[in-house]
């Protein structure tokens, strides 16, 4: 097994200390560190995605393996300089929308998307829609991520994208949108250019819409 | 000597056909099907009852006596009280008799008059009528909620109400629903409807704001906070009820956010208030709530636990009724599956779910991860019933929200689990779930001796509120000011809390 091959099953099976000892002692052998994205911490996610999928994994497996990624990625991220740097995928601003409290599958998602590459804006739960467009503005994001589990704040994903239209940012972003009560139909039906139905979904959506 | 006619009779839903002799006994035939008589088949109960699709099957005065005239005309009858005259298809409904009616026996200070008793759930409604000198039970009458059909959870019924008109129609629907039922009632006792001089209703914060005509808007989103939780009066006239005499209506009051005051009736039933040491209530349904404390300081929380418990997203889960998997025991490392109704199984309720789960840890079949061991999709109960992976994770779910309830609550309290001294489950899961598969999934992690099913707290909680004179009513804001509510969506550790309590406890026995 290669040592990238080790660190992304350290990563898969959420051990934290191993993944982070593992990249300390990597960082040491001269390895550059753009590469642990690309060949542990980006496919040990998709892995898990994989594995999400499937039933293999449910939310607590998920979580600490993103610990694990996020582990290793913590020492990286300071590291990265020059081509590195710049190799975020796409920025995203994330939250749970107004009046809604419920943060797990938000905090999920962003966790992949910053494993997957993404440079990830959190701001929480219960965020207005001014917040978001506050940091889309300063934050020059070209992603933005709502989640909603209730299907009496869903309605407020609405609100977002109005806003983000009359800031005059919508061609600046696109958006998507998930959580239990979400459907496709109702992304469309408000605008939205995407909904994920699970974490890999919407890894794989951002994935599409920063690349269109 | 002539020959006696056969009738056919086809029982549904399970689609059984049985041919008999004319003049047979519906007891017999059904009985060997598995149908049960709760008292005997002596007419003296309710429980056989059984719907009577096509065919005549006869009245008898038994059955006047404990079905209504609607029921009668709708096709209602005893199976106990019939014998075969016709070719009939009957619906066995038996087991959909889970809405649970209180039998309690209680202390109480007699007055005169006569009260109802209404526990207005989200999805049943359950109402009883007492002669406040004696404290019998003079009638009962239970319902599905009519509001149901516009949202079967809180939450969609407050989408509704939100919505123009919709708050209006959902209280109309209510209060007729809830009069009617008590003219029922005294329909039932033959009483002068006169003498009813006390109704008081529970139920959770939804249920209160939309039978008292509040506005529901508050509870739609965070802090989910309204500002009218307080003991609402009316008289019946002000509901347009058809009761002669003045009878004054009370809602009780609701303890904060969804936590009604089903469950502060609760508090009352169980006596948790008056107590020294430490007691917890846990309603488990769609909102599982939890209620703990004593008689210094009480805490109650809500956790939006998933409809898992009654069968909703679960791939082949039903509510208790004939054909559900209600029992799933483990013998010499096999499954032995118990059928409400003793027919073919149709799917898996929510007793049937917390035991085949406990089942498969038990049997290594499942890991404590909540894995299927080899990694097959689905796990065969007793064909055509399988449990599949998703089911887990939705039981993960549930569990997982009422256990770090319950732990949060604790913590608040600086208790652990051996400080409890009873841990009271209400209502009709509460009723039928074993309580060593709910230790073993790591829903309750109480030793059995400590767990108790309460019953219908709610209901009982309102009849002695019936009892309680009428310048007491302050003490129901006292008990709603001692308690409360923790905003467990709002708690730091909860989330945390959550996802540790999604795993189920490694094997005891290894």
């Amino acid at each position: 097994m290669t040592q990238f091959e080790e660190l992304q099953q350290a990563i898969i099976d959420g051990k934290a200390p191993v993944s982070k000892a593992l990249t300390e002692k990597m960082l040491k052998e001269g390895i550059r560190p753009g590469e642990f994205f690309s060949k542990a911490i980006i496919p040990a996610m998709d892995e898990v995605g994989r594995r999400m999928r499937e039933c293999e994994f449910f939310i607590p497996e998920v979580l600490i393996a993103a610990r694990a990624a996020r582990a290793s990625s913590d020492i990286l991220r300071p590291l990265l300089v020059g081509e590195d740097a710049m190799s975020s995928v796409g920025i995203v601003v994330c939250g749970t929308v107004k009046g809604d409290l419920h943060d797990i599958g938000k905090n999920i998602v962003a966790m992949m998307l910053e494993s997957a590459g993404f440079k990830i804006v959190d701001l929480g739960v219960d965020v207005s829609a001014e917040k978001i467009v506050d940091a889309v503005r300063s934050n020059q994001a070209n992603l933005v991520a709502l989640s909603a589990l209730l299907t009496t704040t869903m309605v407020n994903m609405k609100g977002v994208v109005e806003a983000l239209a009359a800031a005059g940012l919508r061609d600046k972003v696109k958006i998507m949108v998930g959580g239990a009560p979400v459907t496709d139909a109702w992304a469309h039906s408000i605008g939205a250019d995407g909904y994920g139905k699970d974490a890999p979904a919407a890894v794989e959506l951002a994935r599409q819409l920063v690349a269109a | 000597m002539p020959e006696i006619p056969q009738h056919r009779i086809v029982l549904r839903p399970v689609q059984t056909e049985l041919t008999a002799p004319a003049g047979s006994a519906l007891r017999d035939l059904l009985f060997a099907q598995g149908v049960e008589f709760p008292c005997g088949g002596q007419g003296r109960c309710r429980g056989c009852r059984v719907h009577v699709l096509e065919g005549l099957a006869s009245v008898n005065d038994a059955q006047r006596e404990r079905l209504s005239p609607e029921e009668l005309a709708t096709g209602w009858r005893l199976a106990c009280q019939c014998t075969l005259d016709d070719d009939l298809v009957i619906e066995l409904r038996q087991w959909d008799a889970a809405i649970l009616v209180d039998e309690t026996p209680f202390a109480f200070e007699p007055r005169p008059g006569l009260g109802v008793a209404v526990d207005l759930g989200t999805t049943t409604l359950v109402t009883q009528l007492l002669d406040l000198s004696t404290g019998h039970v003079l009638a009962v009458r239970t319902a599905l909620n009519s509001q149901a059909r516009f949202g079967a959870d809180v939450m969609s019924r407050v989408q509704f109400a939100v919505a123009k008109g919709g708050a209006q129609q959902l209280r109309e629907l209510i209060r007729q629903q809830i009069g009617s039922l008590i003219e029922q009632l005294v329909f039932a006792a033959q009483v002068p409807d006169g003498e009813i001089t006390d109704v008081v209703v529970v139920g959770n914060t939804v249920m209160h704001h939309l039978f008292c005509g509040l506005d529901v808007e508050p509870l739609s989103r965070y802090p989910f906070e309204s500002e009218h939780l307080g003991l609402q009066t009316f008289h019946a006239g002000d509901l347009a009820w058809k009761l002669s005499g003045e009878a004054r209506v009370r809602f009780l009051p609701c303890l904060g956010g969804f936590v009604g005051s089903d469950i502060l009736a609760g508090i009352l039933a169980t006596n948790l208030s008056e107590r020294e040491d430490l007691n917890g209530l846990v309603d488990l349904g769609t909102n599982g709530e939890i209620v703990m404390g004593n008689r210094q300081r009480l805490l109650c929380a809500s956790t939006a636990a998933g409809p898992a418990f009654e069968g909703a997203r679960i791939s082949m889960g039903m509510r208790a009724a004939t054909g559900a998997i209600s029992e799933v025991k483990v013998k010499d490392h096999a499954i032995n599956c118990r059928v409400l109704g003793n027919v073919l199984p149709v799917g898996l309720c929510g007793s049937g779910l917390v035991d085949a789960v406990a089942a498969g840890l038990e049997l290594g079949r499942i890991q404590p991860s909540g894995r299927f061991t080899d990694g097959a999709g689905a796990w065969e109960l007793a064909a055509p019933v399988v449990l599949t992976q998703g089911d887990i994770r939705e039981l993960q779910l549930a569990k997982g929200a009422i256990a770090a309830g319950i732990r949060i609550l604790l913590d608040r309290f600086g208790a652990t689990a051996g400080d409890l001294k009873k841990l009271y489950l209400a209502g009709a899961f509460g009723n039928y779930i074993n309580r060593a598969s709910a230790q073993r999934i790591g829903l309750i992690s109480f030793p059995s001796e400590k767990v108790e099913a309460a019953g219908n707290t709610a209901l009982l909680g309102a009849k002695l509120a019936l009892f309680r004179p009428e310048g007491e009513d302050g003490s129901f804001a006292r008990l709603r000011h001692q308690t409360e509510h923790v905003a467990l969506n709002a708690d730091q550790s909860f989330q945390e809390t959550f996802v540790e309590e999604m795993a189920f406890p490694q094997s005891t026995s290894a």
